[in-house]
């Protein structure tokens, strides 16, 4: 045990040493868990935005049409939507500047077709990729389906009274369930709430603060990145011919790796108890709302980082291969394990995936601690699936270190 | 021809590290690939809708003398029981509030709708005090929001049906009839029936939906949403690797430095501004092959439309100098290939952080800003231009500023160079 620790310490020492390195491990993920926070806060505050007033481009090719203005009626009137006159040459220019979020395209003798029952499609050009443009097309989805629902409450309202083809009833009657609609809000008939242990919690889905997505995404990403140095640590002894000259003692193979795995996990439990700190006093993420159950998570994260490290780092042949491996790692275990966007947006197998990898359980532990508010025993599995990893992990790497050519 | 047979013998030692294939070629296509299948298939079609796992607590009861057959609960939750949302919902029954909280709780569900037990007879008596509840794991945005979009739109549904019968009533009253109570089941089925045909539409039959949302970039032909996410996200990636494979070509300088090929280089007549533009061209060589065969790749396995061939070749340009440059100088502060890998893998993600390259297929304000002084936040505004279809005309000032960004860089890289090889 001894020599595990004399070995853990050397390597300390070692890497300690190393300045520039030590200030990427921290520095980077404190600006980068800014950065991501700021980029979740700028995304809540353009939602914001959108739901005061998305500016939606108007062109009527069909300006004499009552239901076209009906429509136009209908959507100056929303509390959500500016609307902006456009010609149909100003259209791509305005969405393009950013002026219009997208543009409704009225067709030619649009009101003459869906009052004579036959099909004629309203265009929204926008772009659906983003969440602007997902916005606007709910936002206009619904004023267009109130148009037509009261479109065909007309048509079956005229067929009753015996004036199918009575453009005045039709009129009135359109007039009438156009307006039964402006009244009408089956919206207000249904409430969301969070299922999060404070009654009083009144948040959004970052627990009412944007960090407490930003922080332990990032926090776990970069523990990934210190792979770096943990792989690094076996290339360097192989280069100065130390461990070779390890070899040759009493020391066996998985005392070595249990030594330097110990001295990463130092490293990467420092760095990460680092990050929680600043995130529990800079940003305001309660992590120590359940400070026992952030202690197994972070601990067992760091255990299971380490473990990865030296694994790569008896795989690989130079400095250059680790770097690649470790980011290869970082950027595999961070977007399969929901610290980029959520597992929920995932497809079938992709999500399913998602859900064993150690980089989700280390975020499923934090965030049942930080958004879900729940107490210890939410800790216990993420820490238990934590751990299985870095044994497995361990264990191979004590394999592959017996197989090396040193 | 010095300056050839250098950038000539790094590019040959480019192709050998596996490190560099790595980074230039397969990490940016892995990535993409991954985040890829996490939505969409390798096909192309459009996303398909979540999984979602949600439970459904029922506790409607029909009042004695209302004319439905059912309460509205039933509907409710018989639309997420309903055969035609079993492939993306997973509903399941439970008894009452607690125990679908509880379910929520454990995340065995991720969304719960909890249907009041006077809801029917509240919403036929106008009272709008009693509303459904819908539960939700605060994780999750997606799921919640469809539940609740599923939800209202079937009590639209409804509400369409109290409004035509009130207005079947107020004209029967202006042309001086009577309603027959015969009549209103058939009407109520005739209404019924063309909502949920205009809902069908409106959600599986784009060519026959009422409203249709067409992307700019196409000018009124239909895309895939799921391409144009690719198209921005694999830009972002680009990008990124870009730099880092340019930073790295640029390594060899390092690495013959500590190896000591480069001081016997130096001893040869040959000119030191030589020796440097040689390998800066290797590296430009590199940046593009990378560029060229990662932008094919993603045409052939992504179907990622790069948009018009000018303004393709202007981004792909203005990136290459500006990753060139960077490189240049970047490497011209590092002392050992021990320092190179977390300097540049920290310099080169923090600026692509704050360029908006990890978050490219969205526009976010602050990065937006930021990136008006990165290299990189003006490559991605040259692609964002450039997949939106924009002619060449568009790219000229992105270009420009690249070359200009690109030349200061790569000048001050040279001059340090110059100053520590001296």
């Amino acid at each position: 045990m001894m020599r595990i620790i004399d070995l853990a310490l050397k390597d300390l020492s070692q890497i300690f040493r190393d300045k520039r390195s030590l200030l990427f491990l921290v520095a980077m993920p404190v600006a980068f868990t800014f950065f991501m926070g700021f980029a979740y806060q700028s995304g809540k505050d353009s939602e914001t935005i959108i739901d005061a007033r998305i500016p939606l481009g108007w062109v009527n090719n069909d300006p004499d049409g009552a239901v076209s203005q009906t429509l136009f009626e209908m959507l100056s009137e929303s509390d959500s939507v500016k609307v902006v006159e456009l010609t149909p040459d100003a259209v791509d220019e305005s969405i393009r500047k950013g002026e219009v979020a997208g543009a409704l395209i009225v067709p030619v003798g649009y009101s003459e077709q869906v009052t004579a029952g036959k099909d004629a499609q309203l265009n929204l050009i926008t772009d659906t990729n983003t969440a602007r443009g997902q916005s606007l097309y709910q936002l206009v989805r619904t004023p267009v389906t109130q148009l037509m629902s009261a479109l065909e409450v007309a048509s079956l309202s005229a067929d009753m009274v015996d004036k199918p083809n009575d453009a005045s009833e039709l009129n009135k009657a359109f007039a009438s369930a156009s307006q039964a609609w402006s009244e009408a809000d089956s919206a207000s008939l249904v409430q969301v709430e969070l299922a999060v242990s404070e009654d009083d919690f009144q948040g959004d889905w970052f627990g009412d603060n944007p960090y407490n997505q930003a922080s332990p995404g990032i926090l776990v990403q970069f523990a990934i990145m210190g792979l770096v140095s943990s792989g690094q640590i076996l290339v360097q002894e192989r280069k100065t011919r130390t461990l070779q000259r390890m070899m040759s003692t009493s020391m066996r193979s998985w005392e070595i790796i249990a030594g330097h795995a110990l001295a990463m996990f130092g490293v990467v439990f420092i760095q990460v108890a680092l990050l929680v700190v600043f995130g529990q006093l800079v940003l305001s993420v309660d992590y120590l709302s359940n400070p026992l159950g952030t202690l197994l998570v972070s601990a067992a994260l760091s255990m299971w980082v380490a473990a990865m490290g030296m694994l790569i780092g008896t795989i690989v042949k130079d400095d250059s291969q680790v770097i690649l491996f470790a980011l290869m790692a970082m950027f595999v275990f961070s977007a399969l394990g929901g610290t980029w966007f959520p597992l929920e947006v995932s497809r079938g197998g992709f999500a399913a995936l998602g859900k064993v990898m150690p980089s989700y359980w280390a975020m499923n532990g934090y965030q049942n601690i930080l958004i879900r508010g729940l107490g210890l025993e939410s800790a216990w599995m993420p820490t238990l699936a934590l751990l299985a990893y870095a044994l497995g992990f361990f264990v191979l790497a004590v394999w592959r270190f017996r197989k090396m050519d040193v | 021809m010095k300056i050839l047979d250098i950038a000539f013998k790094d590019l040959v030692r480019s192709t050998r590290s596996l490190f560099l294939i790595g980074m230039a070629f397969a990490a940016p296509l892995l990535i993409v690939a991954l985040i890829y299948f996490s939505f969409g298939s390798i096909a192309g079609e459009e996303v398909t809708t979540l999984d979602i796992s949600m439970g459904v607590v029922n506790l409607d009861v029909l009042p004695e003398d209302a004319l439905l057959e059912a309460p509205l609960g039933d509907n409710i939750r018989s639309m997420f029981f309903d055969e035609s949302v079993e492939s993306w919902i997973t509903a399941s029954d439970y008894p009452d509030e607690a125990a679908a909280r509880a379910a929520v709780d454990a995340q065995e569900i991720g969304v719960a709708v909890i249907i009041p037990k006077t809801f029917t007879e509240d919403y036929l008596a106008g009272n709008k005090d009693t509303a459904i509840t819908i539960l939700q794991d605060p994780i999750l945005t997606v799921a919640p929001t469809l539940v609740r979009d599923m939800v209202t739109s079937l009590l639209d549904g409804v509400a369409g049906g109290g409004i035509a019968f009130n207005v079947l009533n107020e004209r029967l009253e202006a042309n001086g009839q009577m309603l027959d109570p015969a009549d209103i089941p058939t009407f109520f089925e005739r209404y019924a029936n063309w909502y949920a045909d205009f809902q069908r539409a409106m959600f599986h039959s784009p060519e026959k939906a009422a409203l249709v949302a067409t992307s700019p970039v196409s000018k009124g032909e239909q895309t895939s949403s799921t391409q144009g996410i690719f198209a921005m996200v694999l830009s972002g990636q680009l990008i990124f690797f870009s730099f880092f494979t340019g930073s790295y070509s640029m390594m060899s300088i390092l690495q013959e430095s500590e190896e000591g090929t480069l001081a016997r280089l130096f001893t040869t007549p040959t000119d030191r501004m030589t020796i440097l533009a040689g390998k800066f061209l290797s590296v430009l060589f590199t940046v593009i092959i990378q560029g060229v065969v990662l932008m094919v790749a993603s045409y052939y396995i992504f179907g990622v439309n790069w948009g018009k061939t000018g303004s393709f070749t202007l981004s792909l340009l203005g990136q290459m100098f500006a990753s060139v440059g960077l490189a240049a100088l970047l490497v011209s502060f590092i002392q050992t290939t021990k320092q190179a890998g977390l300097i540049f893998g920290g310099a080169l993600t923090t600026l692509g952080m704050v360029s908006g390259l990890f978050t490219s297929n969205i526009s976010i304000k602050a990065f937006d800003i930021i990136g008006n002084f990165t290299p990189q936040g003006w490559v991605l505004k040259a692609w964002r231009l450039t997949l939106a279809g924009n002619p060449v005309s568009e790219l000229i000032v992105p270009f420009l500023v690249l070359v200009a960004m690109g030349s200061v860089m790569f000048v001050i890289g040279a001059m340090l160079f110059r100053r520590r090889f001296a």
